[in-house]
């Protein structure tokens, strides 16, 4: 035991002996980003992580099925409306134009979920605008960075959600502590004035925040908020005159605790 | 829940449920049905969601919970991988693998990412993961129902050398990274890489697997 493999931590490992790792989720976040780089590179050890990670999915299947309680269900049936779905991808190039094989296993590692969401920044230039897509209040290439750090948000291991019910329609706060972000989700919050906006604000030990303003018209809309939360902060919302406040001159309309 | 083990084909031994009678449920038949339903989902479907959900959350919830043990924080984390199916729907693409891998391989991400983001999980006695994952051991056996597909991977891990079993349990069900699993087995880092990376695959080859 005093093999001095015991060291081999990062970099002087052969990441084409890491497949089997990489598919059971055994490396940790460093590898697995030197790892998937590795892969970018090395088509045969793409086919081999491929091949393992549908391996380690019947691992998944051979374990019993558990009914999980049915509050569970209804509890998410009500969060879909406030959760918005990404926008679809538009098709890449053509596959037939690059070596077919290739071609189908880089896009298979580009559309792996957690792969995906991690790059969003790279790959979701594309964004279609379709049917049931919440629209962000922000329009092209602020709208599309919104569109990352929502993604980013709910995807983060630490993404918490909380929702309150409005007078008319409800609030969503999503956030990650982690990434020190939030987003909020509204529905049927009514247009203001046009002298007036809705501003965000996070609310907490150090004071508070303004974190953006927004417009809404009745329907769906979302935005991630300016600045970093911390850990506890109250997000809030209020009615302010054109162009945002420094602090908030009203009471809020809406106000949701992430503690 | 003593349903008729063997009715449904290995592979996609999606929970028996009481229309099962009266549904083709060949694997790819399943596999077909699971496929649409997300489909619709990208659509923003509702009800489809609602079917989905019905076809595949016992999968997504008994995983998740063998990897987390806590009911709480199972179904805390099973509610993130349905919102995140609903929210990733659109991203889906049936060229490039099935509805269930897509599915369940979020679900296993999600599920150690859990253990590794929450201190006290971390903190975890490495010894009940020693104890959980013996060589033999086999929690599953206590239940009356047992899967095809459970008898298919047990089969093949039978296969596996002893290490090569303990390892890949305790990274995949127990969630513990190469170094962790290293200090458990006190065994070298780079032992257990290769170890896991033989023994997964002799995994593929024993069950067919192929890209």
């Amino acid at each position: 035991m005093t093999d001095n493999t015991n060291d081999t931590k990062h970099d002087d490992v052969d990441p084409s002996t890491q497949t089997g790792s990489y598919a059971l989720g055994a490396l940790d976040a460093d590898e697995v980003a030197a790892f998937e780089k590795h892969l970018a590179e090395h088509p045969e050890t793409r086919n081999e992580a491929t091949e393992l990670s549908d391996t380690a999915v019947l691992l998944g299947l051979a374990v019993p099925p558990v009914a999980p309680p049915a509050s569970l269900k209804a509890s998410l049936l009500s969060q879909l409306d406030a959760t918005p779905q990404l926008p679809a991808q538009t098709p890449a190039a053509p596959p037939l134009l690059a070596g077919p094989a290739e071609t189908r296993a880089r896009a298979r590692w580009a559309s792996r979920p957690v792969v995906a969401l991690a790059s969003a920044a790279a790959v979701i230039g594309l964004i279609a605008g379709g049917g049931a897509i919440a629209t962000s209040v922000f329009q092209n290439n602020q709208r599309q960075e919104q569109a990352d750090l929502f993604a980013a948000i709910t995807a983060a291991s630490d993404s918490q959600r909380r929702s309150v019910e409005l007078a008319e329609g409800t609030a969503t706060l999503v956030w990650s502590g982690e990434l020190g972000a939030s987003a909020l989700i509204v529905d049927g919050l009514e247009p203001l004035p046009s002298d007036e906006t809705y501003e965000l604000w996070y609310i907490g030990e150090s004071g508070i925040r303004s974190a953006g303003t927004f417009s809404a018209d009745g329907s769906r809309t979302w935005r991630v908020l300016e600045g970093s939360m911390e850990a506890g902060d109250i997000v809030g919302v209020t009615v302010e005159p054109r162009g945002g406040s420094e602090q908030p001159t009203t009471d809020p309309i809406i106000q949701i605790d992430s503690a | 829940m003593n349903a008729q083990p063997g009715t449904l084909p290995a592979m996609l031994d999606v929970v028996s449920h009481d229309y099962s009678l009266g549904q083709d449920d060949s694997a790819a038949a399943v596999a077909r049905r699971l496929q649409s339903l997300l489909e619709r989902v990208a659509t923003g479907d509702k009800n489809a969601f609602s079917e989905l959900y019905d076809e595949i959350a016992p999968r997504v919830f008994g995983l998740v919970k063998r990897v987390l043990i806590d009911h709480a924080q199972a179904e805390e984390v099973t509610q993130e991988v349905f919102l995140e199916i609903w929210q990733n729907a659109t991203r889906f693409d049936a060229s490039k693998g099935s509805a269930v891998t897509w599915m369940l391989t979020m679900t296993h991400r999600r599920a150690i990412d859990r253990i590794r983001a929450s201190q006290s999980s971390r903190d975890r006695d490495l010894r009940i993961g020693i104890r959980d994952f013996e060589p033999g051991h086999d929690g599953v056996a206590e239940h009356v129902e047992v899967s095809v597909e459970h008898e298919r991977v047990a089969r093949a891990m039978a296969r596996l050398t002893d290490l090569q079993r303990q390892a890949i349990e305790l990274s995949y069900y127990g969630g513990y990274t190469n170094s962790e699993v290293a200090g458990i087995l006190s065994v070298p880092l780079g032992t257990v890489k290769t170890r896991i990376r033989d023994g997964m695959i002799r995994l593929r080859d024993e069950l067919g697997v192929t890209s």
